[in-house]
């Protein structure tokens, strides 16, 4: 029974090291990331600027529309 | 009649044992939960068929010279099956989520305590009579947890050659019930409120950064880690193949033709590890059951690790995500996805759990290479 009781022990070694060990290397990446984001940032993704929306290219001006219709009034008035 | 009497001496009738009809049992039981149920079809249908080949007896092909003893001989005592498969696995990963919120990395190191838990349990297990459970046969058990298929094969083929049959199948089986075990846990350990958390939006990630990841990855596996570095390394050269996008061919050819031949031959090789007289024994019922503890444990902590960082970053991660450190890709963040979907329907946290998702793959490399250092 000794044995198991130091195989026990021997494990509780192996599991603090191991997720010790497990969370500095992720740790270190992390921080190894967060380097590379500073150094490299993301392209800004350039948006295509305003591009005139053809539904406003179709759409008169509603001024103009009025001034065609009252001219089309007076002239079969 | 002497013909006769040869040929009734040669058929399988005559040779059969129980052992040899149970395990064509169970390997037909794995046919049916690939074909019927659609659980890791991939490699459950292999391994079945598999189990059900090295049953028959008078056959030789697990003997020396037969099929299956030269892919178990070539691809699985040598590893590089579940290398080449963990290449692919490289290529098919995008580490956009994870490179955009590093953070998660962490999620992927907590869920790896299901592993290191695991070995303790085998251990323990040691006290009930009938299991003896070295410390090498307890690390090839406890990496089950770790939800990772290659990595697990890998570590079991290095460490308890005897016992790979069971772990790989263990390990396919519970990665393929993933929907079934994780939702009560992570349900258990979360309030409604937390589970229906909306994360903010990831950043976009440029590709010089995606470039740069495999290569810092092996770079540090190689400063503290060598042991890990035919997993990490392999996993690494799929990536760097992916996102460098120069050689699509080669990407692609690891993604699918490489991998698929591969998983073939690999699932062909652990099926003819179950054989009788390998796969029925006490060992394998403690072994089925540790794999689950190993499970729930690896999902629990990482539910509890994802918990504390909602606390300490203002209620701006959803715990669920934790989830998904237990790798298991992608499946694990579909879980996460769906549960929280429950929770807020217009909540969607595949992307989110994505980043847990794969560190989980890496810190399960990392848990088989600090193994593998110690006991190997």
């Amino acid at each position: 029974m000794t044995s198991i009781s130091d195989q026990l022990v021997d494990a509780l070694g192996i599991m603090i090291m191991g997720m010790g060990l497990v969370f500095i290397f992720l740790s270190v990446l992390i921080v190894g990331i967060g380097i590379v984001a500073k150094l490299c940032p993301a392209p800004v993704v350039a948006k295509p600027d305003a591009l005139p929306s053809p539904i406003a290219t179709n759409r008169l001006d509603p001024k103009l529309v009025a001034a065609i219709t009252s001219a089309i009034h007076q002239y079969r008035a | 009649m002497e013909g006769l009497m040869a040929f009734w001496a040669e058929t399988g009738i005559a040779h059969f044992e129980a052992g040899q009809l149970l395990m064509m049992g169970v390997g037909c039981l794995l046919l049916y939960l690939a074909i019927a149920r659609g659980f890791e079809p991939l490699l459950l249908l292999p391994i079945g068929f598999g189990a059900i080949l090295a049953n028959i007896p008078n056959a030789g092909f697990t003997e020396e010279g037969g099929l299956l003893w030269y892919a178990y001989h070539v691809g699985i005592e040598t590893g590089i099956f579940p290398l080449l498969i963990f290449m692919g696995v490289g290529a098919l990963t995008d580490f956009g989520a994870l490179i955009a919120n590093p953070k998660t990395l962490l999620l992927g190191a907590a869920a790896q305590f299901g592993i290191f838990a695991t070995l303790l349990g085998a251990i323990a297990l040691n006290l009930v009579p009938g299991f003896e459970f070295t410390m090498t046969d307890a690390a090839a058990i406890a990496i089950i947890g770790g939800a990772d298929g290659p990595t697990a094969i890998f570590l079991a083929s290095k460490l308890a050659p005897d016992l790979l049959g069971a772990i790989a199948v263990a390990a396919y089986s519970y990665m393929a019930l993933v929907p079934l075990i994780q939702p009560p846990i992570m349900k258990l350990l979360t309030t409604p409120a937390e589970r229906s958390i909306k994360m903010e939006q990831l950043r976009e990630v440029s590709k010089r950064e995606k470039i740069i990841f495999p290569l810092m990855v092996v770079g540090l596996t190689i400063l503290f880690l060598p042991a890990a570095t035919p997993l990490v390394g392999m996993f690494c050269l799929g990536n760097l193949m992916r996102e460098s996008g120069v050689v699509d061919r080669l990407s692609k050819t690891a993604q699918n033709e490489l991998i698929n031949i591969v998983t073939i031959f690999l699932g062909l090789a652990v099926g003819s590890k179950l054989s009788a007289g390998e796969f029925l024994r006490i060992e394998t019922l403690g072994i089925l059951v540790l794999g689950a503890v190993a499970f729930s444990i690896g999902t629990a902590a990482g539910v509890l690790m994802a918990k504390l960082m909602c606390k300490l970053s203002g209620g701006k991660v959803n715990p669920l995500i934790g989830a998904a450190g237990v790798s298991a890709v992608p499946m694990a963040a579909r879980v996460v996805n769906k549960v929280g979907l429950e929770a807020n329907h217009q909540n969607f946290l595949l992307m989110h759990a994505m980043g847990p998702n794969v560190a989980g793959v890496l810190g399960s490399a990392v848990a088989a290479g600090v193994l593998l250092a110690v006991l190997g």
